[in-house]
C-alpha cells in the first residue's frame, strides 16, 4: 500500500529558541507530489521549520496543514505522524543499544523497509546495534525505513540533509530514489545534485524564507 | 553441610530464598528501565518520598505503607513530564528528593511522629519476610514482566530516542508515565520488602552488568535477569554458609559479577554473532593489497 502524496503549506510560522527566533513568519506551499528543496546557511531555521511539521518543535505562531489537516492534541499529531515519514538530521545514537532489524521494524511496511536496506546496500547488517554503524550507514538505515513508511502509507517525506554522511556514489543513489518517490517531498539539503533533483528550491536565511 | 541444610528448612530462610527469587526474576529489568533512563538516584528520591506518604499516613491516620506507595506512584507521575526535556529526569531526582524530605519532616513534625520509626517502617529486611511480602512481589513480578513482553518494542525505541519513538508513533508521554509510575512503586516496594542496601544488588547491579554485555533491550533484560539470579542464589547461599547476613553478603557478590563485565575488554561480547560474521565476510572478501600493486 503506498499512499496518496498530501499537500503541506506553512502558514505564517514562527518558532523560537526561548528568546531568539528561529524562523520568522514562514509562508510556504508546497503542493501534493511536489519535491522541494530547502537550502540556506546553518542555522537559518532550515531544521527547525522541518521538526515543527512533526511537532518536536512547538509553534510560536503560525500554523502547519498537512493534507488539508492541522495537528492538535495527541491523537492528531499520532495521526501526523503516521502521515509524516522523516529522515533525522542528527542520528544521535541512544543510551540504549537498538538493533537495526528493531529500527526498520518501526516503520509502516517494515518488509518494504527491509526490502529498501537491501537496495541500500545495509541488509547484512540488521543483527548489528545502531551505534556500531559509519554514520553513512546509519543514514542509509534511517532512508530505509523512511521509504518503508511511505510504503505504508504515509504521504510525505521529510529529510534533514538525508545525503550529508554518503559517498558520492550513495549521494547519487539517494538522490534518484528520492526523485522517483511517489510521495511530496520536503529535503533540507546542502547536496547541489540533490536540489537539482527538486522541482523547486526554497532558501532560508536568518530564519526567513527567501525564495519560495 | 549439615547446618546448611538445616537453615534452608527454617520457614524464614525458605521465604527469604522465594522472596530473592521473585526479586531476581523481575527487580532486574526495573533496573533496566533505571539505567535506560539514567535516573540511578531514583533510590533515594523515592526513599524520601515514601517516607513522605508514611508521614502522611500517621498524620491522617491511614495505612502508613499504603500511604507510602501511592505517595511513590504520584511522584513517579509527578516527574514525567519533566522526561520531555533531553536532560530532565536525572535532575529531577535531586529536586524530588530535597522535597520530599523537606515535607516529610515537616509532616512528621506536624504530627508528632520520630522520623527514626518512620524510618523503620520503611526499611525492611529480606529474613524478615512475611508471605504477604511474598505476594506483593509476585504482583510486581507480573506486573513488570507484562510491561516489558507487551511494550518491548514501543520501550525499544522510547529508550533509544525519544523522538524516534514519537515519530513511529509511541505514545511515549503515556508509555513514560506508566514506566515511572512502575518504576517509583517497584522501588517503593521493595525497600521495604528487601531492605535499603538490596534494593541496589537486586536492580542498579545487573542492569549494569547487562548493559556492558547487551546489543539489545531484549538481550540486556535476559542477561540482567540472568545476573540477578546467579546473584541472589550465589549470594544467598554464600551467606547461610558462612553464617553472615545476607544483606551485604549478596551486594558483594552482586557487585563481584558487575565488576567482571567491566574488567572484560570493550566489545569482547557486545558485538553480536551475526554482527561478527559480517565482519569476518567482509574480511575475507577483502582484495588483498598486494594484488592491487600488481
Amino acid at each position: 500500500m503506498t499512499g496518496s502524496p498530501q499537500p503541506v503549506v506553512f502558514r505564517r510560522v514562527v518558532c523560537r529558541y526561548g528568546r531568539s527566533i528561529a524562523v520568522k513568519r514562514v509562508d510556504l506551499t508546497v503542493s501534493a507530489g511536489e519535491h522541494v528543496a530547502v537550502t540556506g546557511a546553518n542555522g537559518s531555521g532550515k531544521s527547525t521549520l522541518l521538526r515543527a511539521v512533526l511537532g518536536l518543535h512547538p509553534l510560536a505562531a503560525g500554523d502547519i496543514l498537512v493534507g488539508g489537516e492541522s495537528a492538535n492534541g495527541t491523537s492528531g499529531w499520532m495521526a501526523r505522524r503516521r502521515n509524516v515519514a522523516w529522515v533525522p538530521q542528527r542520528l544521535t545514537p541512544g543510551r540504549f543499544p537498538l538493533l537495526v532489524d528493531e529500527l526498520l521494524g518501526s516503520a509502516i511496511d517494515c518488509d518494504v523497509a527491509r526490502d529498501s536496506a537491501g537496495d541500500l546496500g545495509v541488509a547484512g547488517l540488521l543483527r548489528r546495534p545502531l551505534h556500531t554503524l559509519s554514520g553513512g550507514q546509519l543514514q542509509r538505515v534511517f532512508l530505509a525505513r523512511a521509504l518503508g513508511c511511505i510504503a505504508g502509507g504515509a504521504g510525505v517525506l521529510l529529510a534533514d540533509e538525508p545525503t550529508a554522511a554518503l559517498d558520492f556514489a550513495g549521494q547519487e543513489q539517494v538522490a534518484a530514489m528520492l526523485a522517483a518517490l511517489p510521495a511530496t517531498v520536503i529535503v533540507v539539503s546542502h547536496d547541489r545534485a540533490m536540489s537539482r533533483t527538486c522541482d523547486r528550491i526554497a532558501e532560508m536565511a536568518a530564519g526567513r524564507l527567501r525564495i519560495a | 553441610m549439615q547446618q546448611f541444610l538445616d537453615l534452608l528448612t527454617l520457614p524464614p530462610v525458605q521465604r527469604s530464598g522465594v522472596a530473592l527469587l521473585l526479586a531476581a526474576i523481575a527487580l532486574p529489568i526495573v533496573g533496566v528501565f533505571i539505567v535506560g533512563l539514567d535516573i540511578v538516584a531514583v533510590r533515594f528520591a523515592v526513599m524520601h518520598v515514601a517516607l513522605l506518604g508514611i508521614a502522611v499516613g500517621f498524620l491522617t491516620g491511614l495505612d502508613p505503607m499504603l500511604c507510602g506507595l501511592a505517595a511513590c506512584a504520584i511522584a513517579g507521575a509527578g516527574v514525567a513530564p519533566l522526561a520531555q526535556r533531553p536532560s530532565g529526569l536525572p535532575g529531577a531526582m535531586g529536586l524530588l528528593m530535597t522535597f520530599a524530605i523537606a515535607g516529610a519532616l515537616l509532616v512528621l513534625s506536624v504530627s508528632g511522629v520520630n522520623a527514626t520509626s518512620a524510618f523503620e517502617l520503611l526499611w525492611g529486611s529480606i529474613l524478615a519476610t512475611r508471605p504477604v511480602d511474598l505476594v506483593v512481589l509476585a504482583v510486581l513480578a507480573a506486573v513488570i514482566h507484562l510491561l516489558f513482553w507487551r511494550y518491548r518494542r514501543p520501550l525499544a525505541l522510547l529508550m533509544f530516542d525519544r523522538e524516534l519513538a514519537l515519530c513511529s508513533g509511541v505514545p511515549a508521554r503515556l508509555l513514560m508515565l506508566v514506566l515511572l509510575i512502575v518504576v517509583a512503586v517497584a522501588i517503593g516496594a521493595s525497600i521495604r520488602l528487601t531492605g535499603a542496601l538490596l534494593v541496589d544488588a537486586v536492580t542498579i547491579l545487573p542492569a549494569l552488568a547487562a548493559r556492558n554485555l547487551g546489543h539489545s533491550l531484549r538481550s540486556m533484560v535476559l542477561l540482567a535477569v540472568s545476573f540477578g539470579f546467579a546473584g541472589n542464589v550465589c549470594g544467598f547461599a554464600l551467606a547461610l554458609a558462612l553464617d553472615q547476613p545476607p544483606g551485604p553478603v549478596l551486594v558483594l557478590v552482586a557487585g563481584a559479577f558487575t565488576l567482571v563485565t567491566y574488567l572484560l575488554p570493550e566489545g569482547a561480547f557486545n558485538a553480536s554473532t551475526a554482527a561478527r560474521q559480517d565482519d569476518d565476510r567482509d574480511l575475507r572478501g577483502a582484495v588483498p593489497a598486494d594484488s592491487l600493486r600488481q
